[in-house]
């Protein structure tokens, strides 16, 4: 009976040859239009997990990047060869449309790799805030530098120490009583989910060095569309490529963090361009093979005001840690992981010193199965530990799927 | 039960021979001792299928220099829907060449027989990951830099749509055909299928994922049967 099978299946094979099968389904491109001058494409997510009890991965109040729709397009309009105009929209969990970015990028000399970016731009500072995408993104989970929320604010300031660490592990919605007395979200060290609005200056001296400049209203952890401050942030990125496989970046950004009306509530007029982000970022890449390795390193330091005792009498710093890798498997089939930190200095309140924050650690390994090129399926598991907040420890299990075109 | 699974057996092998003998016998019957013949035309399209652009990705920091190119999605790939009698006789394995270069892969539509080597070099100074999910022919082959060159080996029949893993609108064709007679059209269209036996033929026209329905012509005695295809 095997035989008559194997025979079978023979002939169908045999009476089927000659004629090339058909490609896959689903589009996977993106549109263009008018001569190729205007080129749409998009990334639709989908991401399930169970509730997430610690806001460990939390991006606002609202919405956790465990438990997320994304939808975006992206448009490019090409104008010649000296200018084109980007754009996307995004919408989270079917919420308004926003405009995640949206900015006229303008190249003086067409053969020159130069490029003047001006308006809601990509991050300068670090490697990953540029890539947060789905289809960027080896897991499902964002590194902690880039997604968890610290209690500090930008509109509102802790009266004393004791008020800073009150707020210890409650970033997902911190309340102080200097500025907005309204609970809110607090900051992340860079945020991925926001762009920053000003004027960027690219730079490529030959296929080794890379460099990008900017002036923006917002800071790493609070981008902004319209500014709240007298102060700009100046921020800078140089890379290296020394071989095929290997990227080397060093980052620095620095501007006003606090809100006018959070300063003024705190020490008054005219101070309000005193309380800075100042930060410094390293990344390396390599890849080779079916390997992929990356790592990066972010370090902040917010100046905040010293009102009330005990008071805040040293910058508040954080570090942020992590190492990811990817291995593939085989065609279609990868495997990943990460390890990240994020750590603290201690301020000193009525109890004695401790750590501002409660430093968090996570844990992240899964992988991806490619159903079709452009449609990704991922799963994850994860463990954090925090130091601090009403749930110290979470396990979560998710999974993601992602179309691209 | 013996004699049983000897009539099986019989049947199975009666099955086998009777499907072979139609995969590889034309429509009609080819004359023996006849000259092969040859059959060409022209491949028009109405409309040249765009290049595939860049994904937007607003998150780049500048301008990519490399330059997209419509001349290669001119090509248009003829072949018999059916093979004639001895198309399988092939004995030495051939080895084609799809390379990465200018974020492009040259050429950007292959067509191989099968038991093909296709090797894959890196002339482009960056990494490439070159890979395919189709089922034709699933592989990944990694990154490699530039001097670098893998191969991949080519057994069924099908078409096989390649990507970059790193550069999303790098993309190509290889169609493999379990026979040889196919051709790949000029510029302008043109193609012609030699060495082909006289007898009636089915023949489709493709170009970049587009196939025309099967036509049939006739190739006389050592003639040229003609015959041309609208596509789009």
């Amino acid at each position: 009976m095997k035989l008559a099978l194997r025979a079978a299946l023979f002939a169908v094979l045999a009476l089927g040859h000659g004629r090339p099968a058909h490609p896959q389904a689903l589009p996977s491109e993106p549109i263009s239009f008018a001569d190729g001058r205007v080129t749409v494409g998009g990334d639709v997510s989908i991401s399930v997990a169970p509730e997430d009890t610690g806001f460990f991965n939390y991006t606002d109040y609202e919405h956790s990047a465990l438990r997320l729709f994304h939808a975006d397009v992206t448009t490019s309009i090409g104008m010649g060869g000296h200018f084109a105009v980007l754009g996307e929209m995004s919408t989270e969990n079917g919420d308004r449309l926003e405009a995640y970015a949206l900015y006229l990028r303008i190249r003086p000399w067409i053969d020159r790799p130069f490029d003047i970016q001006a308006g809601r731009v990509p991050p300068t500072f670090g490697a990953f805030g540029r890539h947060a995408y789905s289809t960027d993104n080896l897991l499902i989970g964002y590194p902690l530098a880039y997604q968890y929320l610290t209690s500090l604010r930008a509109d509102a300031l802790p009266v004393n120490a004791d008020e800073l660490l009150s707020m210890r592990g409650r970033g997902w919605l911190s309340q102080f009583s200097l500025g907005s007395r309204e609970p809110a979200a607090g900051l992340p060290l860079a945020t991925a989910f926001r762009w920053d609005t000003g004027v960027q200056v690219h730079a490529a001296a030959g296929p080794m060095v890379d460099a990008t400049a900017a002036v923006t209203t917002g800071t790493l952890s609070n981008p902004l569309f319209a500014d709240d401050n007298s102060g700009r942030q100046i921020a800078g990125r140089l890379s290296v490529h020394p071989l095929a496989g290997l990227l080397i970046g060093a980052s620095a950004a620095r501007g006003p963090f606090v809100s006018n009306t959070a300063a003024r509530g705190a020490v008054g007029d005219g101070h309000d361009g005193e309380f800075t982000q100042t930060a410094f970022g390293g990344d390396i890449e390599y890849s080779h093979a079916y390997y992929l390795v990356r790592a990066e390193t972010v370090f902040s330091e917010w100046k905040v005001p010293a009102v009330g005792t005990p008071v805040i009498d040293t910058p508040l710093r954080a570090l942020a840690t992590y190492v990811e890798g990817r291995y593939k498997v085989r065609p279609g089939l990868y495997v990943a992981a990460r390890l990240d930190h994020l750590g603290f200095n201690e301020v000193t309140g009525s109890l004695g010193p401790q750590t501002w924050e409660a430093p968090v650690s996570r844990f992240e390994v899964g992988g991806g199965y490619s159903i079709q090129r452009n449609l990704l399926l991922k799963v994850s598991w994860q463990h954090n530990t925090r130091d601090g907040g009403r749930v110290t420890r979470a396990t979560l299990g998710a999974a993601q799927l992602v179309f691209w075109f | 039960m013996r004699a049983e699974r000897q009539r099986t057996r019989r049947a199975a092998v009666l099955i086998a021979c009777v499907a072979a003998l139609v995969s590889v016998l034309p429509p009609r019957a080819i004359v023996r001792g006849a000259r092969n013949g040859a059959i060409a035309g022209r491949v028009e399209l109405r409309r040249v299928a765009p290049p595939v652009e860049r994904r937007p990705t607003v998150g780049d920091l500048g301008t990519s220099a490399a330059a997209l190119d419509i001349s290669d999605r001119l090509k248009s790939v003829v072949y018999l829907d059916s093979a004639p009698r001895g198309a399988f006789e092939q004995v030495e394995t051939p080895r084609a060449v799809m390379d990465q270069r200018g974020e492009r892969f040259v050429p950007h539509v292959l067509a191989i027989t099968t038991g093909t080597i296709v090797d894959f070099p890196n002339s482009d100074r960056i990494y490439h990951n070159v890979f395919s999910l189709s089922k034709t022919r699933q592989f990944d082959l990694g990154r490699y830099a530039v001097g670098h060159s893998k191969p991949v080996r080519f057994d069924r029949a099908g078409v096989v749509r390649v990507f970059c893993d790193i550069h999303s609108h790098m993309n190509a064709f290889i169609l493999v055909f379990s026979h040889p007679f196919y051709s790949l059209t000029d510029n302008d269209g043109r193609y012609r299928i030699d060495n082909v036996p006289p007898g009636t033929y089915n023949v489709i026209a493709w170009n970049e994922g587009v196939s025309s329905e099967a036509r049939a012509v006739i190739v006389p005695d050592g003639g040229v049967g003609e015959l041309d295809f609208t596509l789009r």
